[in-house]
């Protein structure tokens, strides 16, 4: 569709994605690892995929850095088609850098000749060595050896090697999953900041949501082979096209509502809709409550309301609390609370109220044919990790 | 077996790389005297010989200088640096297209060749001399097919030629081995990535595939050299004067033990630069293979197309020259041999004392492991280590020397054991001692000490808190290491030759007494029975492969 779009606009109008990407499919057997996915990146961008483990991420990198081909659809990489069509670019021709999970770092080869290796017969050679040495802050380190390196460092000749010939696009396949969680925070913000400063465009991948999100200028959510949605990371939180995306980033609570144009009504009151799908719906829907959303109050010993949530369970996650909560009809709901609320246990009960918030709502109709919605979990939570459960509320009391 | 043991297990001595659970028992900061001291024999028994060869040399007069000088002296050493640089050219040549055609290839029945390129590793030396010889030499099998045409005598193949030959034949799985191992262990994203940064697939060979094998296709040439330094079983038999057969020459012509004993003491310089050198060139290689993650891809397969046929070609000229040509002939001897009634029973002896030796060297060995094995894994000290690699000395020489040196030891010190089986067996399990360390070390480190701690705290004494709780779960590795032993011992050759009783032949002795004097259907039984064991000690060498690290 947009490549229609494209073709009329006059070439010195537009600037040529650095990566474009459409109707790419590539099967494993009976295994469809990319199924017909679509991909843009802008010239410069970051963009982040973030899916879940064997959604095809790490397959979609390799078609197209051109080490896979593709059964179906086309990869263009800065306005020149690589793939499809008939067009077959090997991977040595296309003008991609890759990083990969495991760095692979040519063990023979000193961090300088590492660097030097794509640059041939450039005359310039040894200068953009040393500017690369010195963007990683490695110049030091120029005549080691990969294995006396530590894995943050190989990380970064790893990224200056991939950087040094001016790719158009640089590829990074997982790249901080080799390193201990300290290391990961702080090379995130290196990783960013040198290839801001090479302007250069990039496409990783993660299953990891933090790192996507801080990283990406925008994030592409891919599940099955296919990116469910591709947005700036505030409106991928804020604003989830699909249940999926609403609970992968994020804790999400999937709540029946009933909709009525751009308001939805909820057992916890009407909110306010946003977004593009956001129009004079009507009907029945599930709406999404961000644990934040929610304000708990507990509610004083005494004979429970018909209102009043159960605690179920309880997550320590540093900045805040959340707890699982239960309602008497068996609704189950995270909700977060700060370190000002006093620490609710176990069995407490607490009221829920909801906060003067916008969201999204997903018509139920629509998520019939929705391909991955986890329609499953309508009424249910699903956090990224079990918390501390309490047995069944029936045998707490 | 040289060097086997290193290709599995990285080099000898190294102190083991075990995590928190191997540490030493909190109740015991230092190793118990009396394992200490029971250490210290043991290594003291494997560094006996060579220490003896030492004193001998600083003894000797200033004739022995004159002795190093002669002509005869530098024709052997000239000979055998010759023979070694041609096998380990030779051993490269054949085993890194096979490495290579059987890792990284659609070669139709890939995994079958890469059994069986890599069975000749076991069958010694001196089966794969006779076999030529028996089959291609003056009176060989050739000749006796050709007898009808008029054909009474063919050229011998002796000479550098015959043993070059037969010596790569036997070395070159070392090549194979290595060179396979650093194909498995190199990522293959390397590959892919120098692909990315704008090489073609040969470019990439040239300048990242290959750099990356050469520490470790070098060091297994290394090992075929040392591998040539030290045969004795096919330069004898193909009469080829290099140092080992000469020190074996000059011992049984002249009794001379001061020439015999600088040629062996010139022969250990050589062989202890060349395992320097393996050495280095492993640890290098060793860098290189970085560690297996389980994101790694798997190689990608590079299609042969037409390319297929000469390379089933190659590997069918080497399956054929290394074990349908020794295997052919040792059958076809034997039927000649049955048909014309020729005796079994010599077979049937050697064969019981060959079995014999290898039980007893096998006990003792595992025996002498145990202590061993308990201090290195357990109280890992810088004693500890020189304690291991003390051990390896002896393993790591040329047997012909070993036996040389226990020889000159017992006729002097000890007559009362000279020419007695106890002595074999003794100078067996200490100097085999090595190939059963690796796997009870690995194994004792994975135990670990609290089973007997736990059992200390419920009453037992140290030693019954090992005898009862540790040692019934070292079993698989006593037995694999024993297993080991026993089939390198039955396969030995110059030991058996100079220490065995008189009168006391093994299944080597037979053999390379038969075939020296030209007894092919004599000796084709004793080799048959061998060939069978090889297949054997293959497959448990295969099976330790595949255990993991």
């Amino acid at each position: 569709m947009s490549h229609v779009l494209v073709d009329v606009i006059p070439k010195a109008l537009q600037r040529a994605s650095a990566v474009r990407v459409a109707g790419l499919r590539r099967a494993y057997g009976s295994i469809v690892a990319v199924d017909g996915l679509d991909l843009d990146v802008r010239p410069g961008e970051m963009l982040s995929v973030l899916g879940p483990s064997g959604c095809g991420k790490t397959t979609l990198l390799r078609l197209i850095a051109g080490l896979e081909a593709p059964d179906a659809g086309m990869v263009e990489i800065g306005g020149r088609r690589v793939a499809g069509a008939g067009s077959a670019v090997p991977p040595e021709r296309r003008r991609v850098g890759m990083v990969f999970q495991d760095f692979a770092l040519f063990p023979h080869l000193s961090v300088r000749d590492n660097i030097a290796y794509g640059l041939r017969a450039d005359p310039d050679r040894n200068v953009r060595v040393r500017e690369l040495l010195e963007l990683i802050d490695l110049v030091d380190a120029a005549a080691r050896m990969p294995h006396q390196l530590s894995g943050g460092m190989q990380q970064r000749v790893a990224l200056a090697r991939a950087l040094a010939p001016r790719p158009d696009v640089v590829l990074l396949d997982e790249p901080f999953s080799n390193l201990d969680a300290a290391l990961r925070t702080q090379l995130r913000g290196d990783v960013r900041e040198i290839l801001r400063a090479s302007a250069t465009a990039a496409v990783f991948v993660t299953h990891d949501q933090d790192e996507a999100l801080t990283l990406g200028d925008r994030v592409a959510v891919m599940v099955r082979g296919r990116i469910e949605q591709s947005d700036p990371p505030e409106v991928v939180y804020g604003e989830p096209a699909t249940p999926f995306v609403a609970t992968f980033v994020g804790i999400a609570n999937l709540v029946r509502a009933e909709l009525h144009g751009r308001v939805a009504i909820t057992r916890f009151g009407s909110v306010r809709l946003v977004g593009p799908r956001a129009e004079s719906a009507h009907g029945r829907a599930l709406a999404v409550i961000r644990p934040e959303h929610l304000d708990v109050t507990e509610v004083p010993d005494g004979p429970a309301d018909a209102g009043a949530w159960r605690v179920l369970g309880r997550r320590f996650t540093g900045a805040e609390i959340l707890y699982e909560v239960i309602a008497p009809d068996g609704e189950r709901l995270w909700v977060e609370a700060g370190h000002a609320v006093r620490r609710l246990r176990v069995g407490d009960l607490v009221s829920l109220h909801l906060r003067d918030v916008e969201t999204v709502a997903f018509p139920i109709e629509h998520l019939g044919s929705e391909p991955s919605g986890p329609i499953g979990v309508a009424s249910t939570a699903t956090p990224s990790s079990p918390a501390e459960h309490a047995p069944p509320p029936g045998l707490t009391t | 077996m040289l060097g086997v043991e290193s290709l599995r297990r990285g080099r000898p001595g190294r102190p083991p790389r075990d995590g928190g659970r191997g540490a030493p028992a909190v109740t015991a900061p230092g190793a118990p005297l009396p394992l200490l001291v029971a250490c210290l024999l043991i290594a003291g028994l494997a560094l006996l010989p060579v220490a003896y060869l030492m004193v001998r040399a600083v003894g000797a007069d200033v004739a022995a200088l004159d002795l190093v000088l002669r002509p005869r002296t530098f024709q052997v050493a000239a000979s055998t640096v010759a023979l070694a640089l041609l096998v380990g050219g030779g051993t490269i040549v054949v085993g890194v297209p096979l490495a290579w055609l059987t890792t990284r290839t659609d070669l139709p029945g890939r995994r079958l060749w890469a059994v069986l390129v890599a069975v000749p590793l076991a069958i010694p030396s001196y089966v794969i001399g006779f076999a030529f010889i028996a089959a291609f030499g003056p009176r060989g099998a050739l000749q006796g097919m050709l007898a009808p045409l008029g054909v009474e005598r063919l050229p011998s193949i002796g000479g550098l030629f015959g043993a070059t030959l037969v010596l790569v034949l036997a070395a070159y799985p070392y090549v194979l081995l290595s060179t396979r191992a650093a194909l498995l262990q190199t990522d293959p994203a390397a590959e892919e990535a120098a692909r990315l940064l704008g090489d073609r697939r040969l470019t990439v060979f040239r300048r990242v595939t290959l750099p990356i094998l050469i520490p470790a296709i070098a060091a297994g040439g290394l090992l075929a050299v040392l591998y040539a330094l030290a045969d004795f079983g096919a330069v004898s038999l193909l009469q080829f004067d290099s140092f080992s057969r000469a020190i074996y020459v000059q011992y049984r012509a002249s009794f001379d033990r001061a020439l015999a004993a600088i040629l062996a003491l010139m022969l250990i310089a050589l062989t202890l630069l060349v395992t320097w050198g393996e050495g280095r060139l492993r640890r290098r290689a060793g860098a290189y293979a970085g560690p297996v993650r389980a994101s790694r891809r798997p190689a990608t397969v590079v299609p042969l197309g037409r390319w297929r046929w000469p390379a089933l070609a190659f590997c069918s000229t080497v399956v054929l020259l290394a074990l349908a040509i020794p295997t052919g002939t040792i059958a076809w001897w034997l039927v000649r041999g049955v048909s014309q009634g020729a005796i079994l029973r010599f077979a049937a002896d050697g064969a019981l004392n060959s079995f014999t030796v290898g039980a007893a060297a096998a006990i003792g060995s595992v025996v002498l492991v145990v202590p061993v094995a308990l201090l290195v894994a357990r109280y890992p000290s810088r004693l500890a280590t020189i304690i291991e690699r003390a051990t390896f000395t002896g393993y790591a020489l040329p047997g012909i020397v070993i036996a040389l040196a226990v020889v000159f030891i017992a006729t002097s010190s000890v007559p009362l054991l000279y020419q007695t089986l106890a002595l074999l067996v003794i100078a067996y399990a200490v100097r085999f001692l090595p190939q059963a360390v690796g796997s009870v070390r690995t194994a004792l480190v994975g135990v670990g000490p609290r089973l007997e701690e736990a059992g200390r705290t419920l009453g037992d004494g140290p030693v019954r808190a090992f005898l009862q709780l540790t040692l019934p779960l070292l079993r698989p590795a006593l037995v694999a290491g024993g297993a080991l032993v026993f089939l390198t011992t039955v396969k030995e050759l110059p030991m058996a030759l100079l220490l065995g009783p008189i009168g006391f032949d093994t299944l080597a002795t037979e053999i390379w007494g038969a075939a020296s004097e030209g007894f092919y259907a004599r000796a084709a039984a004793p080799a048959a029975i061998l060939v069978a064991l090889s297949a054997g000690t293959v497959a448990l060498l295969l099976r330790a492969e595949e255990r993991p690290r």
